[in-house]
């Protein structure tokens, strides 16, 4: 009897340390949100690289703005494609740990980080209809995210952090997003000479990428908001 | 010889013909930008609307280098039909006035006679040429603005950044000026052949018609033939806006051109040298 009740505390013991050792998803998304929190702005030099199908677009480079809560701006001389949401959406969207419920969703390895997965689904109709994100949860970054929106289908987004991860800012991000096969009538382009080439891609679907390279960071330097209206 | 090139330029300067390349380009290009300037916004909205579904495209796409390569784009195909208008009554007009004997009589040969008119209307040309690249780009960057070049495609976008355009389209005039002195040359040696003003210019549009429309259609009977119509190189001008640059194939077709250029022009030459002048 005196061997059972040691057994059964020492299970209890292990069952309860394991339970305290391991986060609840919110808590992870908490710490995530910890990170993020301490940036108010911030300016910084943006290198921007773009793999569109149909779009032949040389790499260019500018600066790039943001400010609390979804000020985004990247200034550049000459044009250029970007995600249609602001590349910090998921993580804003995370900012308020009661409009959506998370669910553990395993863990995966990427690179050479173990990634703990978590489910976000928002409690109200909204344009996303699931979030899912790979979070370090040692250092309490979000390595990759995947979202499903109503209007812009899938986007994934991959982040490496260097230096600024103490803010939770990328040194890169690599967006892929789902777009349709770029096609417009000749008449139209008024390319009449050009000659049609077979479509190898029958569904006429396909997946863009725009990777955004962030250095010289100047973070909570009061950025006013001219910088997002001017030209 | 230059005072040979002068009169010639004077007969072309004194024909009401020569001012209607003039006119037709002006009321195209202006009617162009003054659709685009109205309405333009709505043309790329429905030419970007696959990619703006996927994306936020920023930057000043309608700007002058676009509406330019929009404008030489449609141009381009009438251009030919406009200089032989011209370049087609250089000899031929004056068999039919009966002035060819007089000048024929003047203290210069056969030779220098053909090479100052072929000299006035490559002259003739390149004022054309010119004009349409003033108004076009001049007027257009003065309109639209500055900014990167979207190259449109049925099936691509290519996407040039505003420093690199500028001598692209320097190139693209002088290809314009080098396929346009095919369709000169080809016009002059019909020229040389008859004796009424009409008939090389009737044939001279003509055969850019037809070879225009062989080349346009994608069947694939005419791609062994299209190789060989000097209308399919003189639409290379538009690969000098292809990244990376297809050089091989712009030699190649500059070559091409060049080569009718000579070849009709030394039909001329030998014909009107030889030719027995009745009129």
């Amino acid at each position: 009897m005196k061997k059972i009740s040691i057994l059964f505390l020492f299970a209890s013991l292990l069952f309860c340390a394991e339970k305290a050792a391991a986060q609840s998803p919110k808590e992870m998304i908490a710490k995530v949100n910890q990170h993020f929190a301490k940036v108010r702005d911030y300016a910084a030099d943006i290198a921007m690289n773009f793999q569109i199908p149909g779009v032949n677009i040389e790499a260019i480079s500018g600066k790039v703005f943001y400010k609390v809560p979804d000020k985004f701006r990247v200034r550049t001389k000459g044009i250029i494609f970007l995600p249609k949401q602001n590349p910090y959406y998921a993580l804003a969207m995370l900012k308020d740990t009661n409009a959506y419920t998370a669910v553990p969703g395993g863990t995966e390895k990427i690179g050479s980080v173990t990634c703990t997965i978590v489910n976000v689904i928002p409690n109200k109709d909204d344009d996303l209809i699931l979030g899912k994100f790979w979070i370090d949860d040692a250092r309490g970054l979000v390595i990759k995210s995947q979202l499903t929106t109503k209007s812009n289908g899938t986007i994934i987004v991959e982040n490496q952090f260097g230096k600024m991860q103490q803010y939770a800012l990328p040194d890169k991000m690599v967006f892929t997003v789902d777009m349709a096969k770029f096609k417009v009538p000749k008449a139209v382009a008024v390319d009449l000479n050009s000659k049609s080439k077979v479509d190898k891609n029958a569904s006429g679907k396909g997946t863009g990428t725009i990777t955004l390279q962030f250095s010289n960071y100047a973070i909570n330097k009061q950025l006013k908001d001219a910088v997002f209206t001017q030209d | 010889m230059f005072n040979l090139i002068g009169i010639e330029l004077f007969k072309i300067t004194t024909k009401p013909r020569s001012y209607l390349g003039f006119l037709a380009i002006t009321l195209i290009i202006l009617l162009i930008q003054f659709a685009f300037y109205m309405d333009g916004k709505q043309y790329l909205d429905f030419i970007f609307q696959s990619l703006q579904n996927s994306f936020q495209i920023e930057g000043n796409i309608m700007n002058g280098s676009l509406i330019c390569f929009i404008i030489l784009q449609m141009l381009i195909v009438q251009m030919p039909l406009l200089v032989a208008l011209v370049t087609g009554d250089l000899v031929s007009g004056e068999a039919s006035s009966g002035t060819i004997r007089m000048l024929l009589s003047k203290p210069y040969s056969r030779a220098q006679i053909l090479w100052a008119k072929y000299i006035a209307g490559s002259i003739y040309t390149f004022a054309l040429i010119a004009w349409l690249g003033l108004l076009a780009l001049g007027l257009g960057l003065l309109i639209f603005g500055r900014g990167d070049l979207v190259v449109l495609k049925s099936d691509e976008l290519v996407i040039l950044r505003a420093d690199d355009v500028l001598w692209r389209f320097i190139a693209a005039f002088f290809v314009a000026f080098l396929s346009l002195s095919v369709v000169s040359t080809f016009s002059l040696m019909l020229s040389c052949f008859t004796d009424n003003s009409i008939t090389p210019i009737v044939a001279s549009m003509s055969v850019i018609i037809i070879f225009t429309i062989i080349g346009t259609l994608d069947v694939p009977l005419f791609d062994m033939i299209k190789p060989m119509l000097f209308t399919t190189h003189m639409i290379i001008w538009r690969n000098l806006f292809d990244n990376p640059l297809p050089t091989d194939q712009i030699i190649k077709s500059l070559l091409v051109l060049v080569l009718h250029i000579v070849v009709f022009l030394s039909i001329a030459f030998r014909h009107f040298t030889r030719k027995d002048i009745q009129n």
